[in-house]
């Protein structure tokens, strides 16, 4: 019983994107944001073996910061949940650490971003140190989320009324998202998310459009926005199936 | 201490902007808006990780 | 246990007898040195 929904691209970038989904209630829409921030597995630091630490921060300190960084998910199938990688880190100071000079033994998990500082180093100072990845849900720790500032918004239609008269002020109508107009997506910050911009003069009235929402997607850089939402809605499935397992007679 | 890995609010990683950041506008001449702007560090949440970050590794690393 | 004085930097043993104490300059602050043992740390 496969349905089919409408999906349309606003804005489409590695990191982020703002797509238009039609026909889906909002339990679903919201069932599909669930699932982007708690469900789909990512890998991230979990345990750290310190070998030498004389930086001014204490293991702990470090370990968390090694934990937040973001590091690339091998594809779907390839590690299981609570599968291991193991990164190591060696810097001599003086010099800053960075989430780049960290050595991974898998080249499926590296560092998303090479930039982030871990700890700056001075004279003599050292860090040595092995990090153990493993792949978990974004519902067990927040350094497991992909999805960064996951939303979604009723897709709103606009309909010009009438004319103001001649003399009014026109008072200005904010809106944020995405508007539809004559069947034509327009992000707002087209006009400044001022309707008044967009149409001076004129009377125009907001209303939700059912079953369609815009939503806006950021990933923390441990796959692509495609590869965030497909795999959500891969984890509906799998639960939807295990769920029907469950209750048949 | 060290700059924040990521955002407190939205979790968004901030980390990796800081050096430059730093370089152009709390030591550079620059407008730290125009600076957060072209860094594409957007909500108000991640742009204030940067703003009000002060690195103290130099105050404290001389009491080892 | 090995400890570090902290005035003249040197190496200090303590044992039951001597107190806290620097055996070669008298201070009597001394530091404990982090052990050499690998630690292992969660994330938590």
């Amino acid at each position: 019983m496969a349905t089919d929904y409408d999906v349309e691209f606003v804005e489409r970038e590695d990191r982020e994107a703002r797509f238009l989904v039609r026909g889906v209630t909002p339990a679903f829409a919201n069932g599909i944001r669930r699932a982007m921030v708690a469900d789909v597995p990512t890998m991230a630091v979990d345990t750290v073996r310190f070998i030498e630490n004389s930086s001014v921060m204490f293991d702990e300190q470090i370990a968390l910061r090694l934990g937040l960084v973001p590091l690339t998910t091998p594809p779907e199938g390839e590690f299981v949940e609570d599968d291991t990688v193991t990164l190591s880190i060696d810097v001599q100071g003086p010099a800053t650490a960075y989430s780049g000079d960290l050595v991974s033994s898998d080249d499926l998990v590296q560092p998303a971003d090479e930039n982030v500082p871990i700890i700056q180093l001075k004279d003599d100072q050292r860090l040595e140190a092995e990090a153990d990845a493993i792949m978990n849900h974004g519902k067990n720790h927040a350094k497991h989320q992909g999805g960064v500032a996951v939303g979604y918004r009723h897709l709103q239609r606009v309909e010009v009324v009438g004319d103001l008269d001649e003399f009014e002020e026109q008072e200005s109508q904010i809106v944020r998202g995405v508007v539809e107009d004559d069947g034509e997506l327009v992000p707002t910050s087209e006009f400044d998310h001022d309707l008044a911009n967009r149409y001076p003069g004129k009377e125009v009235r907001l209303e939700d459009v059912p079953e369609a929402f815009v939503f806006h997607v950021e990933t923390d850089g441990s796959f692509t926005v495609d590869e965030l939402v497909t795999r959500a809605a891969d984890s509906i499935i799998d639960r939807a199936t295990e769920l029907e397992d469950a209750v048949q007679l | 201490m060290m700059v924040p890995v990521r955002c407190f609010t939205c979790g968004n990683v901030v980390g990796e902007h800081w050096e430059e950041f730093n370089a152009r506008a709390d030591e550079g001449d620059e407008d730290p808006q125009e600076v957060l702007d072209e860094l594409g560090v957007d909500r108000y949440c991640c742009r204030r990780m940067l703003v009000s970050h002060t690195d103290l590794v130099d105050v404290v690393s001389p009491y080892q | 246990m090995s400890y570090k004085c902290s005035r003249c930097k040197r190496d200090v043993e303590l044992d039951e007898y001597g107190g806290v104490r620097c055996p070669y300059c008298g201070h009597r602050v001394l530091l404990k040195e982090r052990s050499r043992d690998v630690k292992e740390v969660g994330v938590n």
